[in-house]
């Protein structure tokens, strides 16, 4: 066996109704005060409402609920003024992967001070960060227990990456009556971000390991079992249940060993024309699996019978099978299927080969199984159009 | 043991070894062209190497603190980077175990590993020639 490294620092509670007692976790310091960070669509839903209520009745907590669909530094900077004006020292995370990943940032900058762009890197945070909670309220990113956070610079237009054990979550709260509102095509969306980080985390290179692979491929079997329901009734607790348990099992398994093309390739358009990060995912899967199809046709043979949808055909005609089960479940959810369907223009000159440089250069792309040149890139997205 | 002994010793083959890359124009030419500043802060024995392609013209090496502050920090081991040299070492596996770690862009200089690997099959002869034959 290779050796490994695996590393999950975050407690896990799930249930129904346990979001209620995320303020438990943290309100044991002195002199407590929470920032809880958010976004201004679930301030407007009832039980996120009366979350807030109960949490404020027991503890000091400002809300800055000036998150955007996707991370970015402005509201970093907005939150840490507002968490130092308020002496806070402990955060809540209570939304999306966004919204996660801001509170991480802010932790950093909360904690050790100077700029986000002061700690941006890989393993350079040298302590804790202040206690913190995250209750996701998607069922895909798995921010809840990663130990990256990925921050758009709005100025620069680059995402900037932060990777530390410290920046894990101290407690994850599952709570599946916060996913029942979540709308049917965000569900498909942020559910196959998840069906991606399994598939990537199952065909790395030098990285994955026996509890990796555990994790992605039992996710990745719940995650084909009840998306679709998820998706066609929201209300379906055990549907989002499975899910959303489902998504923190994908969500360990890649931060300890990465993803690959179909993330780098994902950030790269998503960075440049504000797509969807899941359903970014959910085009590029297809053609980020054909093309990594020579160097991983026992690994998706494996994945195909695990998911029944392959039985005794070789690996060859099982990969095969796993690709085209990928491909009908992408319908089946009624996701877009390329990428001018997500309103990405027309990609061609200088527009593609910023693409390309974005894509070869993102941390994702040396987990790949397969070395991707930029031919290879170019190939992808023309096909992905 | 360690693979070097001191810092002098570290010093003069990591920069026989950039020499050569510098030399070698299908690496050189494309560094330059990424415009990176990177400085390799080794421990036991400690040193700092730093790269400088910012002008695109002339790949610059300097040892020791520069009186600028490059766009990415890589801090490893001299023993890793060693090992690294000589194409031993899963660079995924130790960014995700943390014996290496980075400040800055990272992006930027994982994306050159492709360019710099030739110099894998040239670092044995350099450090033999710069720590067997010194020490012999």
């Amino acid at each position: 066996m290779d050796p490994f490294v695996f590393h999950t620092p975050t407690k896990i509670t799930f249930g129904q109704g346990v979001a209620a007692s995320a303020c438990d976790a943290i309100q044991e310091i002195p002199g407590c005060r929470i920032v809880l960070i958010t976004d201004k669509q679930l301030l407007k839903t009832d039980l996120v409402n009366y979350l807030i209520a109960q949490w404020q009745a027991q503890n000091h907590i400002c809300v800055f609920s000036d998150v955007l669909s996707d991370a970015h530094l402005t509201g970093v900077n907005e939150a840490v003024r507002l968490a130092k004006n308020e002496k806070c020292n402990a955060i809540i995370a209570l939304g999306g992967g966004s919204v996660i990943d801001t509170a991480k940032v802010v932790n950093i900058i909360l904690t050790l001070g100077g700029e986000a762009l002061d700690h941006q890197g890989m393993n350079n945070l040298t302590s804790r960060l202040l206690p913190s909670v995250a209750i996701p309220t998607t069922a895909g990113t798995g921010a809840e227990v990663s130990l990256v956070a990925m921050i758009k610079d709005d100025i620069e237009g680059k995402k900037l990456l932060f990777g530390s054990p410290f920046l894990a979550a101290d407690q994850a709260f599952l709570d599946p009556e916060l996913i029942v509102s979540l709308p049917a095509g965000l569900t498909a969306a942020t559910g196959m971000d998840a069906v991606t980080h399994c598939i990537e985390a199952l065909v790395v290179e030098g990285t994955s390991s026996p509890i990796t692979d555990c994790l992605a491929l039992d996710a990745l079997n719940r995650l084909f079992k009840h998306l679709p329901e998820a998706k066609k009734d929201g209300r379906n607790l055990e549907a989002r249940s499975q899910t959303l348990v489902a998504s923190t099992m994908a969500g360990m398994a890649f931060s300890s060993c990465g993803v690959g093309i179909v993330h780098a390739l994902s950030h790269a358009i998503g960075g440049q024309f504000a797509t969807h990060h899941g359903m970014t995912n959910a085009v590029l899967l297809p053609y980020g699996m054909r093309f990594n199809l020579g160097f991983a046709t026992k690994r998706y043979a494996e994945m195909a019978r695990y998911l029944k949808v392959s039985d005794k055909e070789n690996d060859s005609v099982a990969a095969q099978k796993l690709i085209d089960s990928i491909e009908n479940l992408i319908s089946d959810l009624g996701l877009p299927k390329n990428l001018r369907s997500l309103s990405v223009p027309e990609l061609d000159g200088e527009k593609l080969q910023q693409l390309v440089a974005l894509a070869s250069s993102d941390p994702a792309m040396i987990f790949n199984t397969r070395q991707a040149t930029e031919k290879d890139i170019v190939k992808i997205y023309e096909d992905a159009y | 043991m360690p693979v070097f002994k001191n810092a002098e010793d570290l010093n003069r083959v990591m920069f026989a070894l950039w020499d050569a890359i510098k030399a070698d124009k299908s690496m050189s030419s494309q560094l330059l062209r990424s415009k990176l500043t990177i400085s390799f802060i080794y421990r036991e024995p400690d040193s700092r190497l730093t790269l400088d392609c910012s002008d695109g013209e002339q790949l610059k090496v300097y040892i020791g603190e520069t009186n600028f502050k490059p766009a990415v920090e890589m801090f490893m081991k001299s023993d890793l980077a060693h090992d690294f040299w000589l194409g031993k070492v899963n660079i995924p596996l130790a960014l995700i175990s943390g014996k290496i770690s980075s400040k800055g862009p990272v992006n930027v200089a994982l994306a050159l590993l492709p360019v710099i690997k030739p110099a894998f099959k040239i670092y044995p002869a350099i450090y033999q020639s710069n720590i067997v034959e010194e020490n012999g």
